[in-house]
């Protein structure tokens, strides 16, 4: 076995002149994206001349059909991501990377893919914070200083939707892509080329909300809840890439989605039940289950949005007998279970965390596992608490009500358990366990002034102000970004092969915590004063807070500097990792940093939980002996 | 547990609990209540922070006493003791919380239902936004039209929302009650007003490039000085030539909202001063009155410096009669200019 993992043939390189032009690859890429770009261009013009349609050159229907459907197809082409055919078994050949350039290409290999989510991610993170820190500048003072109010509401828009489509959601994918193959021993995804193009949709699906901001009239600036009929019908053509990259980044989702639960339901290792499962992968297997059902509601949600904006139909146009609130309705059923998506991966990943730094088994496994099946299942009946003021049927409330605070119950059965877990453990606080805490806490107060949102009373005076503001921002980023953090340090050593440097790391941790609560509390206060969000300007007396917060946020901006430079200079010259740093139980830290090519020389055994601290001789799996252990015997034939 | 960590732990959360309870004390966070509904809307508040406080102490303690006596020494490369649940601390977790959320959701729904509920001798306001106004008609009044909500005290009110273009919503902070008014619907809302004063009316709900500036007032006075400020104006706008007179449209349409003019008591700061609307004519390069005129029916055309374009609605042009635009174009052009 190991022979076959050592060399595997790349595809053909150095084959210059016309073959570059037709091997998979970005020369191709950029010659099909114009391709289609000119065919959806040209299928435009023809049919509205052969309609007899004026005027024949109809920019906003160009643009929708011929740059953001015809040409990112292009680009998926050019790039390789269909290149099935001819279809040859066991053909590895776009398997693993032995050089950084191999990062560029459709790869198929489940630890590349990963590692190209996160960079992807973080990149858009960074885009996104730095959306929000234009945001703070224009909002430090009273009055209109840097933006017009469009270009303001494009602003807060884009920032909302990078941080959720393009960074929340596809970096827990990525690390999840990284790490649960390998949690269950098995050599890849049950899809790899599936894998490859669920990646490529999500660069596409980012440039195009960034791009909004040189589209004529602006970017998208109806919040990145796009409500109608604002978002449909008195919006400038910036909204159509909204509604376009949530389609590409939805289709992502979904993608991966049905990958993971084909992976975890048929490639477990031979004796890995559903009660063997380390919570990462049951986190993510319920996850999958959410977005597989849910996501396809936004989906439609942006296709009906979007006819009633370019093909004037009138789905929620109450002028032409619409229904506004439909649209909310069906957005919401997506949106609010995509709060448990951006969350129960974070749940898994503070589980292993946790336990392996605090020594200890994870207190009430089983409960932590049903607790997350609790919450997919509550997650499909509460959505109408966004709705609570929108004039949606009155009745509807108080059983939405009582469902949305019912979900506290199996959300509080996790941070007990993981409480539980700590006590009377061996703490030790490396970073991912100082984000784990930092999370710990954030998430407490985040869901306590969640379950004040619930109650509809005080959800009717808060919703729409900055109380709520605060209270997403102590979910997301108090919760979702932190264990993203943990995460990244937890698998850092087993991704790159390097140690990140701990003093830096937690110098971030300390940075992020201490500007995090001063930029995010102070606006719960704001909230119930009486400032709305999604305001441009504000009343004279919320100046001093304002000003407050904004200095608070550039210092949480710079934080991330911290992060960044961190990550590049481990990356390039951390200390060489071992296999196992943390002494984790789990599978992948049984194999080498960076783990070989196809993970396992030979699927392991599963025989005990995962688990098992504190118990002499207590073993989660069985694993070939020695080939497996050291970084350079993994390449050896 | 032995008895000494169960008094750390209790101490820690004392401090935890102490430290959290004078944050929601001391800081000025909620509004002054000026409507029975607030007050309740307060107390539910209030009602939840108190559970939220001793639970967010009770997590506190876990994690100050857990990170300081569960330190591992440098040396010590032992695990914990492997300890892999408890079932009734499991099932005691799971129950507390649940009969805490019960509490919550009963104490809630009863608010929710006498917030609700309304008096006897309900005062019936029509409430119309459009972007980027609010205006006020009282249909027991024969159809009065303000830019003000003016309101009397101690009388339950029942708001009815009208949305001309797309969804607002319509919230005063020391009433707490809210209401989007979508486009199509006619949702309405409850307002016992309890406090004299003069409160902003906010738009909540993104509605485009102005909404930043959608504001109001309302305005409780007494019932006595309410029922006085009714007969004065349901006056006026009986008098002949009242619906197509030029102060009677600016009012109706709520100009005032968002324009200063001397002459109708307005001072709304949102668009140009219209006190000066011969200098601006003159800054135009346009006769005085096809300036006004082409100001109010394609508001984009020319934009006077230092105010944000596409905030006026552009929809007066069809919503006013041809008398009505006349009429007001002629008072703007009288009134204007004296200021």
């Amino acid at each position: 076995m190991t022979a076959v993992t050592a060399d595997h043939e790349l595809a053909p390189h150095g084959r210059g002149g016309w073959g570059l032009l037709f091997r998979a690859g970005w020369i191709r890429a950029a010659w099909m994206s114009c391709l289609f770009g000119a065919f959806g261009f040209g299928l435009v013009v023809v049919f509205r001349w052969w309609g007899g349609w004026q005027p024949l050159f109809d920019m906003q229907v160009i643009t929708l059909v011929s740059m953001l459907v015809a040409l990112p197809l292009g680009f998926l082409a050019g790039i390789g991501c269909f290149d099935y055919f001819p279809t040859r078994p066991e053909d590895h050949s776009g398997h693993g990377a032995r050089s950084w350039r191999d990062y560029f290409r459709v790869n198929t290999d489940h630890k590349v893919i990963g590692v190209q989510y996160l960079t992807t991610t973080i990149f858009f993170f960074f885009a996104g914070g730095l959306l929000a820190l234009l945001l703070r500048a224009e909002l430090a003072r009273p009055g209109m200083q840097f933006f017009d109010t469009q270009t303001y509401n494009g602003l807060f828009s884009v920032h909302a939707s990078l941080m959720i489509f393009l960074f929340v959601i596809p970096a827990f994918a990525g690390l999840a892509n990284f790490v649960v193959p390998l949690m269950l021993g098995a050599g890849d995804m049950a899809f790899p080329r599936l894998n490859a193009l669920s990646f490529w949709l999500l660069p596409i699906a980012g440039i195009m909300m960034l791009s909004s901001f040189v589209v004529p009239g602006g970017a998208f600036a109806c919040g990145w809840t796009g409500y109608v009929p604002l978002c449909s019908t008195h919006e400038p053509l910036g909204a159509v890439f909204f509604n376009q990259g949530v389609q590409w980044a939805g289709a992502s989702s979904i993608m991966t989605a049905l990958n993971f639960l084909v992976t975890i339901i048929t490639m477990r290792a031979p004796g890995m039940t559903f009660w063997r499962m380390p919570l990462l992968v049951w986190a993510n297997f319920t996850t999958s289950l959410l977005v597989v059902v849910a996501t396809p509601f936004i989906a439609g949600s942006q296709f009906f949005s979007m006819f009633d904006h370019v093909m004037h139909t009138s789905f929620f146009d109450p002028t032409k007998g619409g229904y506004p609130l439909g649209y909310q309705h069906i957005f919401w059923f997506y949106s609010h279970p995509a709060v448990y998506i951006m969350m129960l991966p974070g749940f898994g990943i503070m589980s292993e965390v946790i336990s392996v730094f605090s020594r200890k088994p994870v207190f009430g496994y089983r409960l932590m596992a049903l607790s997350l099946m609790a919450i997919v299942v509550l997650g499909f009946s509460v959505w109408a608490h966004h709705m609570f003021v929108s004039g949606m049927a009155s009745w509807l409330r108080v059983p939405m009500m009582i469902t949305t605070l019912l979900i506290a119950v199996p959300t509080g059965i996790k941070v007990f358990s993981w409480l539980a877990t700590m006590w009377e453990g061996k703490l030790r606080f490396n970073t991912p366990m100082l984000f784990a805490l930092g999370f710990l806490s954030m998430f407490v107060i985040g869901g306590l002034s969640g379950v004040m949102l619930g109650s509809v009373p005080i959800d009717i005076h808060m919703s729409d102000t900055y109380f709520i503001v605060a209270h997403i921002h102590y979910v997301l980023f108090g919760g979702s970004v932190f264990t993203i953090f943990a995460g990244i340090y937890y698998w850092f050593p087993k991704m790159t092969g390097r140690m990140y440097n701990e003093r830096l790391g937690k110098l971030h941790f300390w940075l992020t915590f201490v500007g995090f609560n001063l930029t995010f509390f102070p606006m719960h206060i704001l909230g119930t004063e009486g400032m709305p969000r999604r305001v441009a300007d504000y009343a004279p007396k919320f100046a001093d807070l304002n000003m407050f917060i904004s200095l608070a946020s550039f210092g949480l901006g710079a934080s991330a500097l911290v992060f960044l430079y961190n990550m590049i200079t481990s990356w390039r010259a951390g200390e060489p990792a071992p296999s196992n740093p943390w002494r984790g139980m789990t599978l992948e830290w049984q194999v080498s940093s960076p783990p070989p090519i196809f993970n396992f020389d030979e699927i392991p055994q599963v025989v005990g939980s995962p688990y098992g601290y504190g118990m002499p001789g207590a073993q989660h799996a069985i694993l070939a002996p020695a080939r497996t252990a050291e970084p350079e015997e993994a390449g050896v034939t | 547990m032995r008895r000494g960590q169960i008094v750390s732990l209790v101490g820690i959360g004392v401090l935890a609990g102490g430290i959290a309870t004078a944050v929601a004390v001391l800081l000025p966070w909620l509004p002054r209540p000026a409507a029975r509904e607030a007050s309740r809307i307060d107390f539910t508040i209030w009602f939840v922070i108190v559970i939220c406080i001793v639970i967010f102490a009770i997590v506190a303690a876990a994690i100050l006493y857990s990170v300081v006596r569960f330190r591992a020494r440098p040396d010590d490369h032992e695990d914990g003791p492997p300890i892999h649940g408890h079932t009734g601390l499991e099932i005691t977790w799971t129950l507390i919380p649940m009969l805490l959320v019960t509490a919550i959701a009963i104490v809630s729904a009863i608010v929710l239902a006498r917030d609700g509920a309304q008096g006897k001798n309900v005062l019936r306001v029509n409430v119309t936004a459009q972007q980027f106004a609010w205006s006020f008609s009282y249909p027991d009044a024969k159809g009065l039209t303000t830019g003000s909500l003016m309101l009397p005290k101690g009388r339950s009110v029942l708001l009815r929302f009208t949305s001309k273009d797309v969804i607002h919503s319509f919230w005063v902070p020391e009433f707490g009650q809210k209401q989007d008014t979508v486009p199509g619907m006619h949702p309405t809302l409850h307002i016992t007003p309890d406090r004299l004063g003069t409160f902003p009316v906010i738009c909540t709900e993104l509605c485009g490039l102005g909404h930043a500036l959608m504001r109001a007032q309302a305005v409780v006075i007494t019932p006595a000085a309410f029922a006085k400020w009714l007969k004065s104006q349901s006056a006026a706008i009986s008098s002949p030539n009242a619906a197509v007179s030029g102060a009677a449209v600016f009012k109706n349409n709520a100009c005032g909202a968002c324009h200063t003019l001397a002459a109708a008591g307005a001072s709304g700061k949102v668009g140009p001063d219209l006190d000066k609307l011969a200098a601006y004519a003159k800054q135009a390069r346009q006769p005085l009155e096809s300036f006004i005129r082409e100001s109010i029916v394609s508001p984009n055309a020319y934009i006077q410096p230092g105010y944000p374009k596409n905030v006026m609605p552009q929809t007066f042009g069809k919503s006013l009669s041809k008398p009505q635009l006349d009429s007001l174009v002629k008072y703007l052009a009288v009134s204007g200019t004296k200021g």
